[in-house]
């Protein structure tokens, strides 16, 4: 396999794993800066959001949501910042005692569901980062738009 | 630092009615994320975002309206 062709195969799976890591960043990684800020900007705001509006201490619980959690996950670093801020937020409870809810349950919800919709999102900019650092893909739809069909 | 912490661990204190205009961001995002990955050519974003915004909040409003209807008819 040539170094090239090599390259071409590394870039997929990276610019997937950046895309997880920070929304947005595997597309800055192949070069696609507007898209890339526009998802950094977006989907980081709607998950920080949802942590303000439910509070760290139960939006994110990998113990009593779990369903909503692995959806948080695909958030990436920032459900794991969002974890350490929830782990430090119960660290005074005993744990014999039954599981804190800290804040308001309707709160708690909409939080959740902004955190839950942010990592969802983020799953749908992976794909994309993944397609579209193809680079018989990126032909296509450079094809595609110099023909001025839009795909909407 | 103690506000935005105290702000981060307890959230805000919603109940009621308040609660419904938070649905109307969340909307936005996904319309904007949704039509980002979406759209060739990044000048007809906004239009496009506006339009499906308007759809995804028309529609939720929609089916929450025939649900209550259902609810109040059937009570």
């Amino acid at each position: 396999m040539s170094q090239s062709a090599t390259q071409a195969s590394l870039r997929i799976p990276l610019a997937g794993l950046l895309a997880w890591l920070v929304p947005g960043l595997g597309h800055l990684y192949i070069g696609d800066r507007a898209r890339g800020l526009i998802f950094m900007i977006t989907i980081s705001a709607t998950f920080w959001a949802g942590i303000a509006i439910g509070g760290a201490g139960s939006t994110v619980d990998p113990q009593h949501r779990r369903l909503w959690f692995a959806a948080q996950l695909l958030t990436g670093g920032q459900s794991l910042v969002a974890v350490a801020i929830h782990q430090n937020a119960i660290a005074p409870y005993p744990e014999s005692e039954k599981a804190p809810v800290i804040g308001h349950w309707l709160s708690i919800d909409v939080g959740t569901h902004y955190t839950g919709v942010a990592g969802l999102l983020n799953f749908l900019v992976i794909l994309d980062a993944i397609f579209c650092a193809d680079p018989t893909t990126r032909k296509l739809l450079a094809m595609a738009d110099s023909q001025g069909s839009v795909v909407t | 630092m103690n506000i935005l912490a105290n702000f981060l661990y307890n959230g805000l204190d919603l109940a009621g009615i308040p609660r419904f205009p938070f649905m109307l961001p969340l909307c936005l995002s996904i319309a904007i994320v949704y039509k980002t990955a979406r759209c060739n050519n990044l000048k007809e974003l906004p239009v496009a975002t506006l339009i499906l915004w308007v759809t995804i909040v028309l529609g939720m409003v929609g089916v929450g309206v025939g649900l209550w209807a259902v609810f109040s008819i059937l009570a």
